[in-house]
Parts: structure tokens; sequence; C-alpha cells
């Protein structure tokens, strides 16, 4: 009774106020990541030699430093410079390129996977480079990419925890300082543990709304 | 000959692949209102040349007219122009697969010729009524057979009002029951004017219809002559044996 009194009236609210803080995170990061990717992903099929070459390089770095060092680059390692972050906008820059470099990955596969017959009926139409990949090819790679995509976004939900790490306490920073606190290690952290089994849960269930939703006949086959 | 406008005109069009010349020095020009359709074998250059025209194959060499015009396809803007001028059929159709029919033929009208979009739809409804499709414009690509298919994309070219058209084997994809639908269309087209450029194996459709037979193998044109003289006497050796071979194979119509 005393442990469900103590969760109840200590421990959720602080979790909670954590939980909104790992939101306000999530969401700017994912959205952010997912423009990040379609632009680099778009480079790296359709750009000239130089933009590949950036775009290239930009996944190589941001794919191959670990996301805690990259964290504590824009965080400590700005300031150097004399740029300052506050630890949330440090956490979500981080976030947003480091899912960025995968979701281009995702997209780069997808966009190589239109046929060529769709870029050829379209530059046979007078489109424009740019036209024919914002209206002819993103639209077919991006259905494709997003189960792909999905698995990102779900893999940045629990990433984003990492953002305590600069001191942007969000739900499982709250529940550390909790759990050193009270030394109730083992409940406090099931709970964290659930909460973001809950939120990749509903990620889940949003991605596979917005996958039906773009379904079309001749796209079908690409979920069963 | 009443007309004799030329249209398009094409001077020395070559293309290689690495070593391997699959164009050698084509010419060609084409009056207003004029069918020429290339024949020769598979991998004769007939799709290459067409590609080439409309510079989704860069040729290595070679020099492209439209209406007196040269155009040089390395300015990207005329480049834009003139491919909106200049209609293609392709074998394999190449419809958007994510758009419905309708949208389809709307589309370069909105996005490429910045028309409105009401005034797009009409046209596209007009277009896809004049192919036979009125009652099809909500499907889908993968809903369709390769005919519809085909029609949907003379359809989409049609709607940009193209001054020249190329046809890139447009019935060798399709059911021999369906070829007849899209000849069909094309036959139309013919009568009511529209310049075309049209690479088939339909010989009899061939005989029929064209100005000009242009006889194309290993990336030159071997001879180009009107279709009953490339059927009974051409002057080249290798001419007449094809011809001969493919009339065999899908009967004569004269």
């Amino acid at each position: 009774m005393e442990e469900l009194f103590f969760i109840r009236f200590e421990v959720m609210p602080s979790l909670l106020e954590g939980l909104l803080v790992s939101i306000k995170l999530i969401i700017p990061s994912a959205f952010f990541g997912l423009v990040i990717g379609i632009i680099v992903g778009a480079l790296r099929v359709y750009g000239n030699t130089f933009l590949k070459k950036v775009a290239d390089g930009y996944v190589l770095i941001f794919r191959g430093f670990p996301l805690v060092v990259q964290l504590f680059i824009w965080y400590f390692g700005f300031p150097h410079i004399g740029i300052y972050f506050s630890p949330f906008v440090a956490s979500v820059i981080a976030f947003s390129m480091c899912s960025g470099a995968y979701h281009s990955e995702y997209i780069r596969g997808a966009f190589l996977s239109v046929k060529t017959g769709q870029t050829m009926g379209a530059k046979a139409l007078g489109f424009s480079k740019l036209k024919m990949i914002r209206f002819i090819t993103l639209p077919q790679a991006f259905r494709r990419a997003l189960p792909g995509c999905g698995n990102e976004i779900i893999y940045l939900i629990k990433y984003s925890s990492l953002a305590y790490m600069i001191t942007c306490i969000e739900l499982t920073g709250q529940g550390k300082i909790i759990a050193s606190d009270t030394f109730k290690f083992t409940e406090i952290f099931m709970i964290i543990g659930a909460i973001y089994l809950f939120l990749t849960t509903i990620a889940t269930w949003i991605l596979h709304r917005v996958e039906n939703r773009l379904r079309l006949p001749g796209f079908e086959s690409y979920r069963t | 000959m009443a007309k004799t406008k030329t249209i398009l005109k094409i001077e020395d069009m070559t293309k290689r692949y690495g070593s391997k010349t699959v164009l050698k020095n084509a010419s060609l020009s084409l009056n207003e209102g004029e069918l020429k359709i290339l024949i020769g074998p598979s991998g004769g250059g007939k799709s290459t040349l067409l590609q080439c025209i409309n510079f989704l194959v860069k040729p290595n060499s070679g020099r492209v007219w439209l209406d007196g015009k040269e155009i040089i396809h390395s300015r990207k803007k005329e480049l834009y122009a003139y491919r909106q001028r200049v209609g293609m059929i392709f074998q394999d159709f190449n419809l958007f697969d994510h758009l419905t029919v309708l949208e389809n033929v709307q589309i370069a009208l909105v996005k490429v010729k910045k028309r409105g979009k009401e005034e797009s739809r009409t046209r596209a409804v007009t277009e896809l009524e004049r192919v036979g499709l009125a009652d099809h414009i909500t499907k889908y690509p993968a809903q369709l057979s390769g005919g519809q298919k085909q029609r949907v994309s003379i359809a989409r070219a049609l709607a940009m009002d193209p001054e020249v058209m190329l046809l890139d084997e447009p019935t060798s994809a399709l059911d021999p029951e369906l070829i007849s639908e899209v000849l069909d269309v094309i036959r139309d087209l013919r009568l009511n004017g529209m310049t075309m450029i049209m690479s088939t194996h339909q010989i009899g459709f061939a005989s029929e219809l064209a100005d000009e037979l242009v006889f194309l193998e290993n990336g030159s044109i071997l001879e180009t002559g009107p279709p009953k003289k490339m059927f009974s006497n051409a002057d080249c050796e290798r001419t007449r044996e094809f011809c001969s071979k493919i009339t065999e194979l899908y009967g004569n119509s004269f």
C-alpha cells in the first residue's frame, strides 16, 4: 500500500513531467529527421557529383559517430567556438541529424527502386529534375521507404533517452534522479520501460494508419 | 505536295556506349503531318534514335532542329520547353504508378505547363474520351490492361499539344488482342494530321499508313523510302531480306 502511494504521488508526477519533455524532444526530431532524410536521400540519388559527395560524407559521419559523442559535441563542443545551444536544442539537433542520416539510407534505397521508366515518362513530358522528384519519384519512394523510416522513428523514441546525458532531463533523466534518491531502481525503471513501450506502441499504430492511408493499387505488396 | 514544311530535323546523330556505337550519323527530317516508321532488327538503334531525339539519351554528337530552331540540350530551360512540344510514347507505357488515370494526364498540365486545375482537368477528360477511356479515369495504372495503359499514355502526351510525337514500339508489350485498340488510336492521330515518328514491327500498319519507312540496322540508317518500294524492290539487299522475312511472319496488307 505504501509502495502504491509512493508511486502514485512521488514517482508518477515527476515521470510524467519527464515524459512531456521526451515527447517534446521526439516530435520535432522525428519531423526534422525525416525532412533531412528526404533531402539527403534525394541528393544521394539525383545530386551532381559534388552534392552526392557532401551528402555521403554527412551520412558517413552522422552514422559513424556514437550518438552520445554527437550530443557532447553539440552541447559541450560548440561553445568553444562561441555557439551555445540549450540542452533541449542541442538534443533536438543531434537527434534530427542522426535520424536524418539513417532515414536517408531508407529513402535512397526507395528512390533507387523506382523504375527508370517513371523518370523517363516525367522527363519526356518536360518535367525539370526537381519537379520530377517532387511529384513523381518522391511520392512513390516515400511509400516504399515508410516501413524503414517507421523503424527509425521507433528507434528515435528510445534513443531520445540519451538527452539526459547533456542535462536535458526527460523521462529517463527524471527516473534516474528519483531512483538515485530512493534506491528503488527496479520499480522505477520497470515503469519507465513500460512508458517507452507505450510510446512505441502508439507510434507503431500511427505508422500503420499512415501506411494504410497511403496505400494504392499497385503499391499494396509492400506490406502484408 | 501541299505540306512541305519541315518540323523536325536531325543531323548526324551518333551515340556510343563505351567503344560500342549504337547509333551512327543518323539524319532525318520530318515534314508537317508526316508519319515516318522506323523498322529494323531489335538492337538496331530504333529506340536509341527516338530517345536521342528528345535527349532522354544524350547523343555524343548530332544536332536537332524543331520548327527551324536548333535545340541546345545543355540549356535546361530550352530542353524542358522542347520536350513539352515533343510527345513520347514508350513501349512499356511509363504511366505514373501512384496517380490515377486522370491525374496521369493532368499532372504535366498543372505542374509543367502551369495551367489551372479545372482547365487541366477538362482537357485531360477530353483527351481520355478521345482514346475511349472516359469510364476509367479514377482507376490506377495497376488496374488497367496493357492496351488501356498505352491509350492513357497517348492521352497524356496529346494533352500537352505536341507538335511531333515519337512512338517507341507502342504495341510491342501488348497481347495480340490488344494491339488493334492502340493502333486504332494511332491511326486516328495520323488521319488528323499529327506528325509522328514511330518504331514498330507491325508491318501491316506501317505499309498502310507510313509516308516513309526508315530501315535501321547496327545503328545506321541503311535505306529510306515509301513503303511500297521498300517492300517490293528495295535498293539495299539487307532491307529486302528483312522486309521479306518480316512480311512472312506478320503478313502483308498489300
